[in-house]
């Protein structure tokens, strides 16, 4: 914050015209962290008035006598302590009584200028001498003190016995005795502006009057650093990117700090430019101000100097008499000299009229506490409001406090209450709610003997979270986004970017997916079909006798049913080979078929086993992850074993295909024994009946030779082991081959001669 | 009383004159002037106070700014309470003068200790070391 404050410091006093543009810029820091809007007073136009101001009282009453007075006579230490609070002393007598009327009648806001400003140019001479707050003192016969006096006095006040550290501060601060002689040029000619101001409105950006407003500033000035601010400081000119948007809820949230139990709007206007007094002005104030030593010390001078400055700043404050600053104010300030308006102090918005001068700096709104909650703290509010008074006049008395501004104090509340914000209360906070709720229920219950509690109570921010709807800025042609990061916004790592595909592609996945869901469609309706058909024989069992006839017919028309499913064309008995492969693509689709041959009529299931054979190599590619295939292996050999000799051909054919398919059904596990199956059963035919029509089949010698040679010449490398090797192959061989290929087939196939 | 979450609760202490206890056994006595949310202080006006017995002496120290971790115990003066006490204030020499013997004294009877237990059988492993895990 200090560093933000000296380089802004810089650049503020260099160019002022860009000050109103560049205010939004200024606490995007901050606004990063809170939200927009979360700090309203602008510190850097304060700033900006209040070196102009000094430039300007430099010029008008720079020559007006020296006023640095030696040591004066020190009557601090001949007071009783029993000393009340200076600023309730009022000797000043009917001059005093008078602007204190005008005091009080200038509370409100809207007749304050007036108030602040006639008393300037009628009265000010007279009560410069009787009405600063030291000159209360019965012993002093001169009416300013020095510093150091004068502090020790206030001390003295407050705290009667001291503390040592005290005097071992006083003496090393070395602050020189202070005196304020009369001359009150410069103030003459600001009464008439401020009172113009008033009456035309406010200016854009408030005349430099109106910095006798930042006290608060100036307490804290620290020495001119304009060398070099750049160190460590952060770009305040850049323009921050990707900042998130401005909520209006910040607004809310910087109230809450202000104001317990209600949610009262403060006109916008008030943030920026408050009015020019909107305290009333004592008199002695700008005569002060105009005397003030301030007008020879110009920032720029050394350390020695400034030092001093501050502290003379901070004289002529304590000087005024006891004013707001920081923290509750007493309660007696207004009536007395308290609503005056020392010349450097508080930021405005703070001491505005808005908020009532005992009110706790930090408060909160509370609209979305739990109500017994909110009720406690508004009785408490109100109990608040009678003590205090004693702390604040210490405080008042330092010239030192408020170092930390109201907003610095803001803004670590805040960040405080951030951990706490919460969108579910009875999710994140279920035991504050119940606590309270329970609460509650005592209460009511012994309402009569209503004691007073003093417990202390931890405020939470009760908010709704803050949406941050954050969108970094993009740069047509750009490869990426550009990100601020902030509290809210921690930087994104990656930020995904939806590309929207083409139709084309789009239609294409979603043909596939069609198909896909089409397959398994068809296969799902073939099982339930599948399991009718299997729970027929229970069905049939216990259906009585003439019903039987009906469910068989069902069966049989269910059963077609599954086989049409496969078939191509209604009158065609021939298996779909799209279809079969599209069922067979699917794993489901694979043990369908393996349990549907059980249950198809001969001749269909043989058409089954022949597609299966004849798209052999199609199957098989598609298989090779699953190898689900070999559950075919039981009910084809079934079907085989029913087929005749014809069919069996047939099949062989099929399987063998076309050139160049046999070698790659030999490379599949399912397709090896498929083929042993058939040549199996040939055999088991041939052996079996000596007159077997496929003896005199040529095509069954040829497809067997040619099977044969296409075993002898595949590599043993691309030949699948089959699940089961059948006996009888080797006598098959034996008839179609010599004794030497026999011996090589018998390696290669691994028959042995002993399972014969 | 109410009171705000976390370091935020100070601010109400802010321009208080505090007594702050450090970690390292050090009593400061000073006006708190800004804090943060980590609790980071900025004492002004600090004074370091010693105790040994009765008596007690202040260092002036000046503007301390103390690292929040390094915070044992926070807490205002009341300033009128202040003077009521029964401790006697002594010059800063007298005082590390004072402080010097304690610890001198400290020093022995711990040494007289662990050569006891020496004695004994007994050994007990020196502070210090225990501090590096």
């Amino acid at each position: 914050m200090f560093r933000f404050q000296s380089l802004d410091d810089d650049c503020t006093l260099e160019e002022e015209e860009g000050l109103v543009e560049e205010e939004d810029e200024i606490d995007q820091f901050n606004d990063d962290t809170f939200g927009a809007g979360a700090i309203d007073d602008d510190w850097q136009e304060e700033h900006a008035r209040l070196a102009e101001l000094d430039e300007r009282v430099r010029d008008g009453v720079g020559g007006s006598g020296d006023v640095s007075t030696a040591s004066l006579p020190a009557p601090a230490r001949c007071i009783p302590s029993s000393l009340p609070p200076p600023g309730l002393e009022e000797r000043g007598g009917g001059d005093l009584a008078e602007s204190l009327t005008r005091l009080i009648l200038g509370t409100d806001p809207a007749i304050a200028g007036v108030g602040a400003a006639e008393p300037d140019r009628v009265r000010l001479p007279p009560p410069s001498h009787q009405q600063a707050p030291p000159s209360t003192l019965p012993g002093a016969s001169h009416p300013l003190l020095g510093y150091q006096q004068h502090q020790h006095l206030l001390r003295r006040g407050t705290a009667p016995l001291q503390m040592n550290s005290h005097s071992i501060w006083e003496n090393n601060m070395g602050f020189g005795p202070v005196s304020v002689a009369p001359g009150l040029g410069a103030h003459m000619e600001d009464s008439p502006l401020m009172s113009i101001i008033k009456e035309v409105g406010l200016p854009k950006r408030p005349p430099p009057i109106r910095s006798d407003e930042n006290r608060d500033l100036s307490e804290r000035v620290p020495p001119p650093r304009a060398s070099s601010p750049v160190i460590g400081s952060p770009p305040v000119r850049a323009v921050p990117i990707g900042t998130p948007p401005k909520q209006p809820m910040s607004h809310v949230l910087n109230q809450q700090l202000h104001c317990p139990t209600a949610v009262h709007v403060r006109a916008p206007v008030q943030h920026r430019y408050p009015p020019p007094f909107p305290e009333r002005l004592s008199p002695n104030t700008l005569l002060n101000i105009a005397n003030s030593p301030l007008c020879r010390h110009p920032f720029s001078a050394g350390v020695g100097p400034v030092l001093s400055q501050i502290q003379r700043a901070q004289l002529l404050s304590s000087q005024v008499g006891a004013f707001p600053r920081g923290g509750p104010a007493p309660p007696l300030l207004p009536g007395g000299g308290g609503g005056f308006r020392p010349f450097f102090g508080q930021p405005p918005p703070r001491v505005g009229p808005h908020i009532p001068p005992n009110h706790n700096a930090v408060r909160h709104n509370t609209t979305h506490l739990h109500p017994q909650h909110r009720r406690m703290l508004t009785q408490r509010l109100q109990s608040r409001g009678d003590r205090g008074g004693r702390v604040g006049d210490r405080r008042i008395r330092d010239p030192y406090s408020n170092l930390m501004t109201q907003r610095e104090k803001d803004w670590v509340a805040r960040i405080q209450m951030m951990q706490l914000q919460s969108t579910d209360p009875y999710l994140d906070d279920y035991y504050y709610q119940n606590y309270y709720e329970k609460m509650e229920k005592r209460q009511e219950r012994d309402r009569d003997s209503s004691r007073k509690e003093h417990t202390t109570k931890l405020i939470t921010p009760q908010v709704a979270k803050l949406e941050h709807a954050y969108k970094p800025v993009q740069f047509a042609g750009s490869l990426g986004k550009l990100t601020v990061s902030s509290v809210n916004n921690p930087r994104k790592m990656i930020d995904a970017v939806v590309t929207s595909r083409t139709d084309d592609e789009e239609k294409r996945e979603k043909q596939v997916w069609n198909k896909r869901r089409q397959i398994l469609y068809t296969v799902e309706k073939m099982y339930s079909l599948l399991l009718e058909v299997q729970d027929f024989e229970k069905k049939f069992i216990q259906t009585p006798e003439e019903q039987r006839e009906a469910l068989l017919e069902q069966h049989k028309t269910h059963t077609l049913q599954l086989y049409n499913t496969l078939r191509e064309r209604e009158w065609d008995d021939r298996v779909s080979d799209e279809q079969c492969l599209m069922i067979m693509s699917v794993r489901k689709g694979k043990r369908l078929v393996s349990r549907l041959l059980h249950f198809l009529p001969p001749p269909q299931a043989a058409a089954v086993v022949m597609a299966i054979a004849r798209n052999m190599p199609a199957l098989a590619k598609k298989d090779k992850q699953d190898q689900v295939l070999c559950w075919l292996v039981e009910p084809v050999a079934v079907v085989i074993q029913s087929l005749s000799s014809s069919a069996l051909t047939d099949l062989l054919q099929e399987l063998q295909g076309s050139e160049g398919q046999l070698p790659r059904v030999l490379q599949n596990k399912f397709g090896v024994t498929l083929l042993y199956l058939i040549l199996s059963e040939g055999e088991r035919m041939q052996s079996s009946d000596p007159n077997c029509q496929l003896m005199d089949d040529n095509r069954w010698t040829e497809l067997v030779f040619s099977v044969t040679r296409e075993l002898l010449n595949v590599p043993p490398s691309s030949l699948s082991p089959p699940l089961f090797t059948p006996p009888n192959l080797l006598s098959l061989f034996s008839r179609y081959v010599d004794r030497q290929r026999l011996e090589l087939l018998q390696e290669k196939l691994q028959i042995s001669a002993l399972s014969r | 009383m109410n009171y705000m979450p976390g370091t935020a609760s100070l601010i109400e202490d802010i321009d208080k004159k505090h007594l702050v206890l450090l970690r390292d056994g050090r009593t400061l006595i000073g006006f708190l002037r800004s804090i943060d949310q980590f609790a980071n202080l900025v004492l002004h006006q600090t004074v370091e106070r010693i105790h040994v017995g009765k008596k007690y002496g202040d260092i002036p120290r000046g503007i301390f700014i103390v690292r929040g971790e390094n915070v044992v115990l926070l807490g205002e003066i009341d300033l009128e309470k202040e003077c009521d006490t029964v401790l006697q204030q002594v010059s800063i020499e007298e005082i590390l003068e004072e402080q010097r013997a304690q610890q001198q004294a400290k020093q022995e009877a711990e040494k007289a200790k662990l050569q006891a237990l020496k004695d004994r059988g007994l050994t007990v492993p020196r502070t210090d070391m225990l501090d590096e895990y």
